[in-house]
């Protein structure tokens, strides 16, 4: 039984070598197949395989959502904003996401610490409502520890006021 | 004409005295104001501190005689920031008139002192001893005395513990100059634990793991630091042993665990979760098991503070729109609002003693300061007008505080009394923030604490 099987590996063994060893196919159909219906099949399909693997969502196409100072109410930049974001979310269905809420720098480090989880909650709130599935996003609040702009100004401020999209996985 | 100088001099003299006098009756004014509810003597005690002076038989190094200098200094430093104390600067021209030492305690009474510390250096070893004796200049008499051995490198150590000796032999406090104060520093990115002496010297990096830690509280017995990290990615609540750095996750619920603050009798935590979608504050043990949620609310709740007898927990909410300050039971019962001065007021932290909350309070001119009220909700009372204020901490005695600001450009660590006055810098690298003060250390066996 044994060597039955041993002598049968041995022989796809030796077919696949024999296979691979004459690369020219003898008995290739695929030129007859050609000259039948050249221009109508073959163009179409490559087109298709190549954009599936370079569409892919990118975090600078997420746009990011800002606040009023001590608010975490959605203004209505902020949900144009998300609205951009829900449409790429529905582009790219396979697009996990993390919302990082940040503040600005006034008032303390734990106050802002939960406004921050506030904001990102009303961004990740408002997609949910808008259908996007709840176990595509998650939130992480930094507070006022990651300023994107260093300045104390209201300028700044404003900057630093946010909602941020990381891309966890896709 | 020396007599015509004399007569100038005593002239002028006696014109300063007076000024003086009415000054110190407007200070006394204002201490009386400002906290007659906290400490019971309106009235500093007018106290000096001699020079060291040498008692050894052996020749000394040049060293050594620094070292007694710094050591003085140190003494009058740690006296000086007790709002109970006033200093009186050593003046030669009073006190070096008399030839005789124990007359000079004539020259002190003169500039005004009631006490005077002396102080005696010898250096047995690698040691340094130094035997301190207080006297009342009044009845001339001494009424204490003690004597301190420490190695020479810790001879700011040595410096403390004399100061504490005096507070405790004059006021009846414990002194909080051997107490540690740990905060958060900015390094490139990250943000770091440190810990310092009180006075900021000694800085030492608790943690390094180039992650954002942040929110410190002490443990009571002051060896571990409990905080939050961002160390494994999501805000979660650690604590790290001061002297080993040996660091554990405490508790890891979805979203964030913060702003961690132990219960006086040092068997709970309270902070603050957002596992339910929003900041509310839980308590929990110390292995980072849910013993209870406290608020049930939509709004931000966070910064929770234990009174002294861990009956009730001051904590800041916006549930009224913007943040105020809140008191509720300690079971989270009767919640109620304590704060309605401006309408942004955060950060509480209740004060050891007087029954006082003091917390950060943004002012009409959009600026953040300390203020302080009753925890009846009644006499408000700001305690800074310059920079941005934040994250206030009681010192064990309450009658000093810790707390961040940038007065002075970028983000230090100061501290002050309660009187909003004394106020000192203690860290120069900017981007500090989040101090806490640490607990009294532990007695050093065989000397006994005096109580009030």
């Amino acid at each position: 039984m044994k060597k039955l099987l041993l002598l049968g590996l041995i022989a796809v063994f030796v077919i696949s070598y024999i296979g691979c060893g004459s690369p020219p196919p003898p008995p290739e159909p695929p030129p007859v197949i050609d000259t039948t219906p050249p221009p109508d099949t073959t163009p179409p399909p490559p087109p298709p395989p190549p954009p599936p693997p370079p569409p892919e969502l990118k975090e600078s196409q997420l746009q990011t959502v800002y606040f009023d100072f001590d608010k975490s109410n959605l203004r209505s930049d902020a949900k144009s904003a998300l609205d951009v974001n829900y449409d790429l979310l529905m582009e790219f269905p396979n697009a996990i996401v993390k919302i990082e809420g940040h503040c600005d720098e006034r008032g303390t480090v734990e106050y802002n610490l939960s406004l921050g989880a506030k904001r990102a909650k009303a961004a990740m709130d408002y997609l949910i409502s808008r259908g996007i599935p709840a176990n595509r996003l998650s939130t992480i609040s930094y507070g006022k520890e990651r300023p994107v702009d260093p300045g104390h100004n209201e300028a700044a401020w404003q900057k630093n006021r946010r909602c941020e999209f990381r891309i966890i996985s896709q | 004409m020396t007599r015509k100088l004399a007569l100038i001099t005593v002239l002028s003299v006696l014109a300063i005295c007076l000024f003086s006098r009415a000054r110190a009756q407007d200070e006394t004014e204002i201490r009386h104001v400002l906290f007659d509810t906290i400490v019971g003597a309106a009235e500093p005690t007018a106290i000096g501190v001699d020079d060291m002076v040498y008692v050894g038989t052996e020749y000394i190094t040049r060293n050594d005689t620094t070292l007694m200098q710094y050591v003085t200094r140190i003494v009058q430093r740690d006296l000086d920031f007790y709002a109970d104390f006033e200093l009186i600067p050593i003046d030669s021209f009073f006190i070096r008139l008399y030839e005789i030492v124990e007359l000079d305690l004539f020259g002190w009474e003169r500039l005004g002192a009631s006490y005077v510390v002396k102080l005696e250096a010898e250096f047995p070893g690698r040691m340094m001893r130094v035997r301190w004796k207080l006297f009342d200049t009044l009845r001339k008499n001494q009424i204490a005395r003690g004597t301190v051995d420490r190695p020479r490198d810790e001879w700011r150590q040595l410096g403390h513990e004399i100061a504490n000796d005096i507070v405790r032999q004059l006021i009846g406090d414990p002194g909080i100059f051997l107490t540690k104060i740990a905060y958060v520093k900015k390094i490139g990115k990250a943000k770091e634990l440190f810990i310092a002496d009180y006075d900021g010297a000694n800085e030492e990096q608790i943690t390094s793991n180039g992650s954002i830690n942040i929110s410190p509280a002490f443990s009571p017995d002051g060896e571990s630091l409990y905080y939050c990290s961002y160390v494994d990615g999501d805000p979660h609540l650690y604590r790290v042993d001061i002297r080993t750095k040996k660091t554990k996750k405490i508790a890891s619920y979805p979203g964030l665990v913060g702003a961690p603050a132990i219960s006086p009798d040092g068997n709970k935590i309270a902070c603050v979760l957002t596992k339910d979608g929003n900041s509310e504050i839980y308590v929990l043990d110390l292995n980072g098991k849910i013993i209870k949620r406290l608020t049930n609310h939509w709004s931000i709740d966070t910064s929770p503070t234990w009174s002294p007898d861990g009956r009730m927990i001051a904590f800041a909410s916006d549930r009224s729109g913007a943040p105020q300050i809140y008191l509720m039971d300690s079971d989270g019962l009767n919640v109620r609002r304590l704060t309605y001065e401006t309408g942004y007021n955060d950060s509480p932290i209740w004060a050891q003693r007087g029954d006082r909350i003091t917390f950060v309070s943004r002012t009409r001119s959009g600026r953040f300061d300390l203020a302080s009220i009753d925890t009846s909700g009644t006499m408000y009372r700001l305690m800074t007008e310059l920079g941005q204020n934040e994250n206030p901490h009681f010192a064990p005695d309450g009658k000093h505080i810790v707390f961040a600001s940038t007065r002075l450009g970028p983000q230090e660590i100061f501290t002050m009394d309660v009187t909003g006055r004394n106020q000192r810098r203690l860290t120069n690298d900017g981007g500090c923030s989040n101090p806490v003060w640490g607990p009294l250390p532990p007695d050093v066996p065989g000397r006994p604490r005096s109580s009030r």
